[in-house]
């Protein structure tokens, strides 16, 4: 028994090496523009619809159960009259050297060939630990099996799985377009493009503050914005190399002129 | 109680048969469906190929099963005395859809594609058996009435067994991310 | 072995196969079902997704979605990428009315009062058995010649709608169709067509401006077109041209929208109109104004000199003059004037403020400013408003009431005594899916299908310049047993006969729109050129989704002249009842950017999603400033009864301090009564305790027209919020740069 767990830790080993898949496929990166974002909402919704999030209600939500994969985190800087306001739109930051993924035991969330974080649900036992490792507090775990009443669940998106009890899940990217636009592409004998793929929050987005794109493409919008000079990432100081890339708010310092 | 071992024995042998019987004759594996539709006459003796009646398996994740109109596009003219087509007639008239039982069920969790497999030059059969020479459709192959082994198990070793290996075969290379979980997950 | 035992053996095994197959059986999940179409839909492949175009029409913008359908069953719904509206683009409003279609607590089948008015007791009856009930009842009516007593309430409707509703009113013989809902934007109507001349909501061009002033608009959630103005706003920031539009909001609460400016200027509640003027004076004074007759605007605004109106707005002289400054100089600059200021008792006056601005900063009529739309000016018929309905039900001059997809009973204030008019009125019918509060007070309900499945034309004010149509078509045949609000019509028509039936001829709703289409094809000479034959054009229509040219239209110039204006400028800030003592806090209520009017408060999603400036969900709240609380002993969290002279509601307190010390603020949207499960006896409704006032000249209502006390109560239910603290905490989560940073990086990157 021992031995079969040896071995298979020292198979897993090489995939929690930093730099495993020695050339990426793609390098999937957003950007975001928080001088344009205005704190709508909007992406929020759009990916309840698309990733069949349940709705918990009000007594899970007040138990900080609430299943939103992507939210808006608002700041109040100031008191009244010089009250700053930013908003940020915070989902798994889909790092290159990501904490959750040392901590799973069985390997449920790994680094996939696309320069993607994701969660393999059937393989999570639902220990939370990738949860607890997470700083951006983006994983949401699954108390019961929440109910889409019926008929509301005609809407469900039959490109994604609804999730059970146990089970940890988080933002993928929208990982199913991804796999649609990459299908497609297969169909017309050619790479996916740039802009072809969407995820659902930036779709969505009626600034337009998000833009998704591949980095290795240099021509990609995304890879000419991460290139600018507003850009930072969350908690750089971390070390774990978001592939979210913020663009910075233009806003002035100091107390802002009132009557 | 003088045969009392006999009675156990009988009995659990017989229940072991029973369990199998369902399992073999009417469970999923080879489900009894509300027309006893045929295979082998169909694909084999009369050689219409799959994709006359499974319309959507090169354009979509499902293969699809064929519509009645379909069925009755041939049958408003062949075998009209038969008494299987007149219940197949019965539902045309009534029109209501054939409630055919599911043979090869996948779980919520897997992203199966007919359409790549298709296009990627997978026979049916590698998957789906020798269905030319099956009558009921079964998962089961049964030489001589007895169960010898799955067609296909539709395990995740078995899948990848396929993307790593047999792949070759069709396409030259091992299925790219072949092994990834989100390639066949969802 | 003796007989017996072999029978016995062969017993023990027939038992014994028999238990085997039914342990089997138990053991194993039943097998799925395959079932196929009957006759496969042409265009539909299982597995795979069609996109139908068609027509949002969760608020009034007339955004144009893309709905996502899967083997008939609509899966999401997106912008429609091609219109100019929303550019593929959609709230969160818009994107959640799926669960319209869906909601468990539609109406399915057509209803019947059973016990008393309002107890909510229906029985089911039959499609025919409810046409039947209702023509009837208009037949006797029109025998009795009372044909005017016949009033229909419909939300704002705009294109095939609205005209099929006027001729069946027309035919009829009832001059009394009206549009009502609480958002209308009257004032502003009204404002634009005395000061502009104009009989539609103009382009506010805000993309390409360089200097905004908002007063009260939030444009980013729920102001006329929010995701138009959303799209625009962040061209304004970051655009193409590299230059970053500043931003300045004046408002007394700080709104999700506001939130984003680079100013907020608190003037208090109810002297926006003033201070309004109070820039246009300093504008002319200090000769930013370039038109000849500056003089005779002297004079006009002479009672408003920046001095004067600092007193007044508690907003300093010298801040006055350099907004008049900045706003004067800056190329192009606009102003807009949102529902905030459009809802004071003397809103309208405040627009008309607002529309001085623009003509003495010379924005209106260019890029970047005011531009005009040509297309589809309505003539609003500002009398016929809902208390006309209440003030001639309330005199039984109301027979008959039909209601469609409106909800008076819940967003007019208690004041107003909507409900128990209504009880004067005989008989009502209501055409809603949802049980809302003013449909259970129906005595007959038949059910209009959701906009993803009917079809339809909206004919967008404000448009963008230029026209812009969009087709609804349904996107899912009829969920449940309900009929579109066309046919209904169509078939009241056929079951009242005579003279009505002969001027409505038409099979079903989408004959009338194609005909209508016809009509609007053979007279338009773009729409002419753009196909051979009308079937060719209307095949376009549906595959794009609606009717907009490929370039923008001309700009054109409107002069404001002081002349006809005079008489609407405000005399002076707009009041509040209740005296300063007894009601220390301003009330200002809006929109909320999930449930609008209340109409979106039934759908899980938009419940649970948190709201964007406090992240409550699933109830509504009581903004109070951190100051006023901590003086009155009220924590956040608490439970606070809200008093004004007309009513008292309770509700939580949030604490926030981008709200004046002096004002508390309340979402519109949460407290039904009815209205499904998702909605019903949530939170408290704000308009409950508001006073009955309205506009004289537009009959719009005004919401921000009362102070409240507010005090402690104990309650055992709990506000619920997202958040756990406002503050980054040294994290440097949203970092910022300043503008001149931002300015001088821009220089070096070009």
């Amino acid at each position: 028994m021992a031995g079969f767990l040896e071995r298979i830790t020292e198979r897993w080993k090489v995939y929690r090496e930093p730099g495993f898949f020695k050339k990426l496929d793609h390098k999937w990166t957003m950007v975001i523009d928080l001088d344009k974002c205005n704190g709508c909402g909007a992406c929020v919704l759009a990916c309840y619809a698309e990733n069949n999030l349940p709705v918990v209600g009000k007594d899970e939500c007040a138990m900080s159960r609430a299943f939103s994969w992507l939210r808006i985190e608002r700041y109040i800087d100031g008191e009244y009259p010089d009250v700053k306001v930013k908003f940020i739109p915070v989902m798994c930051q889909h790092c290159s050297k990501a904490p959750c993924e040392t901590g799973c035991p069985v390997y449920a969330t790994y680094h996939n060939q696309d320069g993607l974080n994701v969660q393999v649900y059937n393989r999570c036992v639902g220990t939370f630990t990738c949860a607890t490792y997470c700083p951006y507090d983006v994983r949401r775990f699954n108390w019961r099996s929440y109910k889409f009443e019926q008929p509301l669940d005609h809407q469900l998106n039959p490109d994604v799985t609804v999730r059970e009890m146990g089970v940890m899940e988080k933002c993928t990217f929208c990982i199913q377009r991804i796999r649609a636009a990459k299908d497609k592409a297969k169909d017309e004998g050619r790479t996916v493009q740039d802009g072809e793929v969407l995820p659902a929050c930036v779709q969505s987005c009626p600034t337009g503050a998000m833009i998704f794109g591949d980095l290795l493409d240099p021509n990609s919008k995304a890879a000419k914005l991460a290139k600018s000079p507003r850009r930072y990432r969350l908690l750089e100081e971390l070390n774990a190399d978001p592939s979210v890339i913020y663009l910075k708010r233009v806003m002035k310092e100091g107390p802002s002129k009132h009557g | 109680m003088k045969y009392f071992i006999a009675y156990v024995s009988v009995a659990v042998i017989t229940f072991a048969l029973g369990y199998k019987a369902y399992g073999l004759y009417f469970s999923d594996l080879s489900p009894v469906q509300p027309i006893p539709f045929s295979h082998k006459i169909h694909a084999g003796t009369n050689k219409i190929p799959c994709m006359y009646c499974h319309i959507y398996a090169e354009k979509s994740r499902h293969a699809g099963v064929p519509n009645v109109k379909r069925c009755m596009g041939c049958h408003s003219i062949i075998k009209t005395d038969s008494p299987l087509i007149q219940k197949l007639a019965s539902y045309w008239e009534k029109k209501e859809p054939i409630p055919w039982v599911k043979v090869y069920n996948l779980p919520d969790h897997v992203y199966f594609p007919h359409k790549r497999h298709v296009k990627a030059g997978v026979p049916c059969q590698r998957c789906h058996g020798d269905v030319a020479n099956m009558d009921r459709i079964t998962r089961e192959v049964v030489p001589f009435g007895l169960p010898y082994g799955m067609v296909s198990p539709l395990k995740m070793g078995w899948c990848i067994e396929c993307h790593n290996n047999e792949a070759q075969k069709y396409i030259g290379t091992p299925v790219k991310n072949g092994t990834d979980c989100w390639t066949c997950h969802k | 072995m003796k007989r017996r035992d072999f029978l016995k053996i062969l017993g023990v095994g027939g038992v014994g196969t028999g238990l085997g197959y039914f342990f089997g059986k138990a053991s194993k999940p039943p097998a799925a079902e395959l079932i196929p179409y009957l006759i496969p839909p042409v265009d539909v492949i299982p597995g795979v997704a069609n996109w139908y175009p068609s027509l949002c029409t969760q608020c009034s913008a007339g955004c144009g979605i893309h709905v996502r359908v899967m083997e008939g069953r609509a899966k999401k719904i997106e912008g429609n990428p091609l219109h100019p509206i929303n550019k593929g683009k959609l709230c969160a409003r818009g994107q959640a009315s799926l669960q319209v279609l869906y909601n468990p607590d539609r109406i399915k089948k057509p209803l019947k009062r059973r016990g008393d008015r309002g107890k909510g007791d229906f029985e089911e009856i039959t499609w025919e058995e409810g046409l039947s009930l209702l023509s009837k009842n208009l037949t006797a009516l029109s025998e009795k010649g009372e044909t005017e007593k016949l009033y229909f309430v419909s939300s704002q409707t705009r294109g095939s709608l609205n005209s099929i509703i006027n001729n069946f009113m027309a035919s009829y013989g009832s001059p009394n169709y009206m549009q009502y809902e609480l958002i209308q934007n009257k004032n502003l109507l009204f404002a634009n067509h005395v000061s502009m001349g104009l009989n539609n909501i103009p382009h506010y061009d805000i993309a390409n401006t360089k200097y905004l002033l908002s007063f009260g608009a939030d444009f980013g959630t729920t102001w006329l077109s929010p995701v138009n103005y959303s799209f625009a706003y962040g061209q304004m920031r970051q655009g193409e041209d590299g230059i970053r539009g500043k931003f300045v909001q004046i408002e007394p609460r700080l709104s999700l929208t506001g939130a984003n400016a680079d100013e907020w200027v608190p003037a208090k509640p109810g002297t926006e109109g003033v201070l309004a003027l109070a820039i246009a004076y300093a504008i002319v004074e200090d000769g930013y104004y370039k038109g000849s007759d500056a003089a005779s605007w002297k004079a006009l605004l002479s009672e408003y000199s920046p001095k004067d109106a600092a007193v007044v707005t508690e907003i300093a002289e010298g801040r006055i003059r350099e907004i008049a400054k900045e706003f004067g100089q800056t190329r192009p600059s606009l102003a807009i004037g949102g529902e905030n200021l459009a809802r004071y008792e003397n809103g309208m006056s405040g627009i008309v403020a607002v529309n001085i601005l623009n003509h003495l900063a010379g924005n209106i009529g260019i890029r970047g400013g005011v531009i005009p739309n040509s297309n589809g000016s309505r003539t609003i018929d500002f009398k016929n408003n809902i208390n006309a309905l209440a003030t001639a039900a309330s005199a039984s001059k109301v027979k008959t009431l039909l209601v469609y997809n409106t909800n008076p009973v819940f967003t007019t204030p208690k004041a107003m005594k909507t409900e128990e008019s209504l009880r004067n009125i005989p008989f009502i019918a209501s055409f809603s899916s949802f049980m809302d509060e003013t449909t259970a007070m129906a005595d007959l309900i038949l059910p209009a299908h959701t906009s993803l499945e009917d079809w339809g034309d909206d004919f967008a004010d404000p448009s963008v310049g230029h026209p812009v149509v969009t087709i609804m078509q349904p996107a899912v045949s009829p969920f449940f047993n309900t009929v579109g609000i066309g046919d209904i019509i169509l078939s009241l028509a056929k079951g009242i006969g005579g003279k009505v039936k002969d001027k409505m001829q038409w099979n079903d709703f989408s004959d009338y729109l194609k005909d209508a289409w016809k009509a609007n094809y053979s007279k338009d000479k773009d729409m002419l050129a753009s196909a051979l034959t009308f079937d060719e054009f209307w095949n376009q229509l549906l595959a794009r989704g609606g009717w907009w040219p490929a370039d923008q239209a001309k700009v054109k110039s409107v002069a404001v002249s002081p002349k006809g204006i005079e008489a609407h400028i405000a005399k002076a800030s707009s009041r509040f009842e209740g005296d300063e003592k007894g009601f220390p806090l301003y009330l200002t209520t809006y929109a909320h950017s999930s449930y609008l009017d209340g109409r979106g408060a039934n759908l899980p999603w938009l419940q649970e999603i948190p709201d964007p400036m406090t992240s409550v969900v699933w109830g509504n709240w009581i903004e109070l400033n951190p100051k006023t609380a901590s003086n009155m002993g009220i924590k956040e969290g608490d439970t606070v009864s809200v008093e004004s002279p007309f009513g008292k509601i309770n509700a939580h307190v949030y604490l926030y301090p981008g709200i004046r010390p002096d004002t508390v603020s309340m979402p519109i949207g949460q407290g039904h009564s009815t209205y499904g499960r998702y909605a019903k006896g949530r939170g408290s409704n704000p308009i409950d305790i508001l006073p009955f006032k309205e506009d004289p000249n537009t009959g719009e209502l005004a919401l921000n027209v009362t102070r409240v006390k507010i005090s402690r109560v104990i309650s055992s239910e709990k506000m619920v919020k997202i958040e756990g603290s406002t503050k980054e905490l040294g994290r440097n989560i949203v970092q910022t740069i300043s503008p001149d940073e931002f300015n001088k990086m821009n220089k070096e990157v070009s």
